[in-house]
């Protein structure tokens, strides 16, 4: 009996392990080897030891993509969750629309990434885009600019339109999180006299720490993995001043075919990642004691 | 609730069951996860769409097949590569083209997976040159010196196409369009303002500066996707300091900091810039975006491929017309663009014999005539009849034949990654042209590592 | 409560109209899209990228729908994503289950593999997985595709999934378990009812991703016909000419699935304060 059930938990992972194991883990692998090699994706890799870590070190584009992973990570950790919490919690009722409010908030994630990034561009124009000509209609004219062409704004203007996706995403999360608010509690507190803003403090946003926790360890991932946006918007142009590590590591990998170069960039990223993650497992290990 | 959900969930197996019963593949691995979540009326739907699926791939087995992956997703050029695949079928009703299209970045990403898969694609489009030389140096592509030889493609196809497609003797590669680089430009406008197709670079910046102080902008450009400043850069150096120079640079054989590069930058690119002959903000816009400020006038001029005509506004195009970009040194041999692209096959195809085929008439002059008639390209076999041609084929046939030297093109000249670097190099420049010495430096240093490592 | 009661206090009917305005604005790149999907590309081109056409046109739905070949894409999207979806849901929630309610050797580092693979940019994954499925023999089929889709969001399915379980209280499992309930029992009967809303959510989530894939779907399939409609549509764009006006229709055609599906399952996470009371 103890014997058996201490197989329990294996026979609930075995099928999914086995999966992962073949298709994630095992390619996962194969990166970290040809991290240390030179490969053009057609011959073999040739190893090469850690040449491709120390040619990273002393290639400035590496420097500039990480910096802006960081701004990326900075926005991210902030606006959309804010935002998005917000949204959560004002529509996690009976609103006259909600459904329309909810599905319109999630539809940036539904729009083809290409479409997204192509309308975008439209709304930055410098010449005849929406922004600009707003900013010149209320007499703003010298904040109107060339968004995308210009170093200092590149790099805000993409992340602006990937916080205007992640809004939606993070309001889902906080959603699905709230259904573990036992009501009750928000009554009692409303019992007590507790205005709004007191029983969100006190009573709400405290049961959805856990939540909080996930959404923020997924933002950090999600900023450091960006790159759908960049590719579309500008290709981290110009000159490289919107590269974000995921678009570098991609141009090295299918413009220029340096296969080993990009899975070193990507072992770099992964480490970056780990760092989190082992903050976040840790915080975990030293909170859950019960199963 | 469970069950609504999953209800719901069956719900849209059925749909997609019910949509897709024409389609192909259905696979064991879904019958036995339906089983586990759904209930048995979608079962048995399924081996029903199996058993359909069945009959159709035996029908199909009949004919013989031929894998094609064209990146010819440009609207046009994609319209008439599915009527010259229907037109091989109808002369060859044994044989099934399997035609697929990619979008022609995609292409370039997705080319080394076709090439290393156990079943490539057995027809593919590619660049001829320097980018069709790499793979075949690896073995990746098929020696087609039998269908040189045996459709008489070796008298029909000028030595210079011939010389493209041959390694050490053997031909590997079908060159099959090609199209010219100018200087495009508004016919109303020039006239407007009295202005003559410049043939010289001072009667070029006299065109600009009369334009300028009208209120027009002399030149756009769209540099958000680089490549368009590679253009400026191949003119100018071919013009500056002659095509043998520019094409050695291009192989790593001169260097970027040597002061006949800088000159192209200084004395001729940086003025250009600097009197604001460039719309604003040129890296906003895509080069079809910035199509725009020549459709509305606003601009007069662009350096750019031929294709440019197939995005302009249909009613406005016979208000365009284009010059050979201005000569600079008359002393220097004439360097012009003229990027060409082909088709080969892959050398681990499984139906080369009919692959050979396919390859065979793409090259035929009814093929080329075709495309030739409906794109206005231009053919790369001599039989082609050149006589119906419009008086733009006529003028750029000519603009190529006048030719000392013919370029494929800034980033199919020089490897992929040099070609990355220096247009980066190009942006900066155009953003900070006083910038240019520290530029070419490090262009230098760039060069230096990409060509050590060829070796 | 009603609408009339809703809209009884000034306060709340001030914020619901600051909320319709933030949401239009929210979705002006939209109505943009649904803009340019009526229009030709001559008149962007003559007048302007944001203006009001002269002259509207539906033709753009209809070209991508035919020439553009959504008929034949658009069920290849549901037959790689439906069962991916299914087969990812079902398989993390089993190792989620395991992760969240078993102490056992292993549990952390297998908890840390599963976070791990979503940390990686994937696309440096794709000449690798690639090689593998080519390797398997299932290069080109949609069973390779789908297979991977499953395993690749196990990862991130897992990581939300043992966290949303383990909020579930423990007396409840140990009740079932006192009972004699078997552990297949328990995550079948108790544990996935009340997972409902993050599996909702998930669901929700994951179908946007995998139906929005398209790089995979470039990389793992070599035929047309077996493409799905993100990849379909991706080959409209040309080198140099880009047919804009019938990718956005097309695009905007494509949405309406995960747009449905979003409003039929929120109804499994957002309707949460009844069902949370009746728990």
């Amino acid at each position: 009996m103890l014997h058996s059930k201490k197989l329990v938990p294996y026979t609930f992972l075995i099928v999914p392990l086995i999966l992962y194991l073949i298709w994630v883990i095992g390619p996962m692998a194969y990166t970290f080897y040809l991290s240390l090699t030179k490969w053009d994706g057609l011959s073999e890799p040739v190893f090469r030891g850690l040449a491709n870590f120390e040619r990273l070190f002393r290639d400035p584009i590496f420097f500039t993509s990480l910096k802006n992973n960081l701004r990326w990570i900075i926005s991210f950790i902030t606006i959309p969750v804010v935002l998005g919490l917000g949204l959560a919690i004002a529509l996690n009722r009976a609103i006259p629309g909600a459904k329309f409010f909810k599905a319109s908030f999630y539809s940036p994630l539904v729009l083809s990434l290409v479409v997204s990034g192509l309308i975008w561009s439209w709304m930055y124009h410098p010449a005849g885009g929406l922004i600009n000509s707003v900013l010149r209609a209320v007499g703003l004219d010298n904040l109107a600019r060339g968004w995308l062409s210009e170093e200092t704004t590149v790099m805000w203007a993409i992340i602006a339109v990937a916080i205007w996706r992640q809004v939606g995403y993070v309001m889902v999360l906080y959603l699905a999180g709230l259904q573990g608010v036992d009501p009750q509690l928000i009554d009692a507190s409303k019992v007590d006299g507790a205005n709004a803003w007191n029983t969100f403090r006190h009573v709400i946003f405290p049961l959805l720490a856990p939540v909080t926790v996930i959404v923020v360890v997924i933002s950090i991932i999600d900023s450091l993995r960006a790159f759908d946006l960049v590719s579309v918007m500008t290709r981290g142009g110009p000159y490289n001043s919107s590269s974000v590590l995921a678009n570098f590591m991609y141009i090295e990998a299918f413009n220029n075919y340096k296969m080993g170069y990009a899975a070193a960039i990507s072992v770099i990223l992964f480490f970056i990642s780990a760092v989190f993650i082992f903050i976040y497992l840790w915080r975990v290990t030293q909170d859950e004691l019960e199963y | 609730m469970k069950r609504t959900l999953f209800t719901l969930l069956a719900l849209f197996m059925v749909m997609s069951l019910v949509l897709t019963a024409c389609g192909p593949t259905a696979t064991p691995q879904i019958i036995e996860k339906t089983v586990e979540v759904t209930k048995e009326v979608v079962v048995t739907k399924e081996v029903e769409v199996t058993k359909e699926v069945e009959v159709e791939v035996e029908k199909l087995v009949d004919r013989r097949v031929v894998i094609y992956n064209s990146y010819a997703s440009d609207p046009a050029p994609r319209a008439a590569d599915e009527e010259l695949v229907k037109m091989f079928e109808e002369a060859h009703p044994e044989i099934s083209v399997q035609h697929s299209t990619v979008a022609h970045e995609d292409f370039k990403q997705a080319i080394r997976a076709y090439l290393t898969a156990s079943t490539p694609p057995d027809v593919m489009t590619w660049f001829a040159g320097n980018r069709a030389r790499f793979f075949i140096d690896k073995g990746l592509i098929m020696d087609i010196s039998d269908v040189w030889e045996n459709e008489g493609w070796n008298e029909d196809y000028p030595t210079g196409f011939q010389a493209l497609s041959t390694v050490e003797g053997k031909q590997y590669f079908l060159p099959t369009s090609w199209y010219w680089w100018a200087v495009y430009y508004r016919k109303d406008i020039f006239e407007q303002y009295n202005l003559e197709e410049p043939q010289t670079w001072e009667e070029f910046l006299a065109v600009c500066e009369t334009l300028q102080d009208n209120g027009i902008k002399p030149l756009t450009i769209g540099t958000k996707y680089r490549w368009t400043t590679a253009a400026w850069f191949d003119y100018l150096n071919m013009r500056v300091n002659g095509p043998e120079f520019h094409i050695n640079l291009m192989l790593g054989k001169e260097s970027y900091d040597d002061p006949r590069v800088l000159t192209v930058f200084t004395d001729y690119w940086a003025p250009l810039i600097e009197n604001d002959y460039f719309i604003d903000d040129p890296a906003a816009y895509t080069w079809s975006e910035a199509l725009q400020f020549m459709v509305d006038g606003s601009a007069a001029m662009y350096l750019m491929g031929d294709f440019l005509r197939d995005s302009y506004p249909a009613d406005q195009v016979g208000q365009v017309d284009f010059f050979r970009f201005p000569i600079i040194d008359p002393s220097v041999p004439v360097g012009e663009d003229a990027p060409t692209d082909g088709f080969f096959v892959a050398a681990q195809s499984q139906h080369p014999e009919d692959a050979k085929a396919f390859l065979a008439f793409l090259g035929s002059v009814e093929a080329q005539q075709y495309n030739a008639d409906v794109l206005g390209r231009l053919p790369t076999n001599m039989k082609v009849d050149t006589s119906n041609f419009t008086p733009g084929q006529q003028k750029g046939l000519e603009l190529i034949q006048g030719a000392d030297f013919v370029a494929q093109f800034y980033d199919r000249d020089t490897t992929p990654e040099m070609a990355d670097k220096g247009m980066n190099g190009f942006m900066e420049f155009w953003a900070n042209p006083s910038r240019i010495n520290d530029i070419l430096a490090q262009l230098e240093l760039d060069r230096q590592e990409i060509f050590a490592e060829e070796q | 409560m009603s609408t009339s009661k809703f809209f009884s206090s000034p306060w709340r009917t001030l914020g619901f109209f600051l909320l319709l305005l933030i949401t239009l604005i929210w979705l002006l790149p939209f109505f943009t899209a649904l803009l340019t999907s009526v229009r030709t590309n001559d008149d962007i081109l003559t007048q302007g990228f944001i203006a009001i056409p002269k002259e509207w046109t539906l033709r753009n739905f209809v070209t991508a729908w035919t020439r553009g070949g959504l008929h034949q894409y658009l069920p290849n999207s549901f037959i790689i994503t439906i069962p991916a979806l299914l087969g990812t849901l079902l398989l993390s929630s089993l190792s989620a289950y395991a992760l969240a309610r078993f102490r056992f050797p292993g549990n952390r580092l297998l908890f840390f593999l599963y976070v791990g693979g979503t940390m990686l940019p994937f696309q440096v994954l794709l000449l690798p997985v690639f090689r593998l499925t080519d390797a398997l023999g299932l290069y080109d089929t949609h069973l390779g595709i789908i297979l991977f889709h499953t395993a690749f969001q196990l990862g991130f399915c897992t990581f939300l999934l043992r966290n949303y379980m383990r909020t579930v209280p423990g007396e409840i499992l140990e009740a079932a378990r006192i009972d004699g309930c078997g552990e297949f029992r328990i995550w079948g009967q108790i544990m996935m009812p009340l997972t409902l809303p993050a599996l909702a959510a998930l669901a929700t989530l994951e179908f946007t991703w995998i139906f929005n894939d398209y790089l995979w779907a470039i990389v793992l399939l070599r035929t047309d016909a077996l493409k799905p409609v993100t990849a379909g549509l991706a080959t409209l764009q040309g080198q140099y000419v880009t047919d804009w006006t019938v990718i956005v229709s097309g695009a905007l055609i494509a949405t309406v699935p995960t747009v449905l599906l979003f409003i039929f399952l929120q109804r499994y996470f957002i309707e949460g304060l009844t069902l949370g009371a009746s728990k």
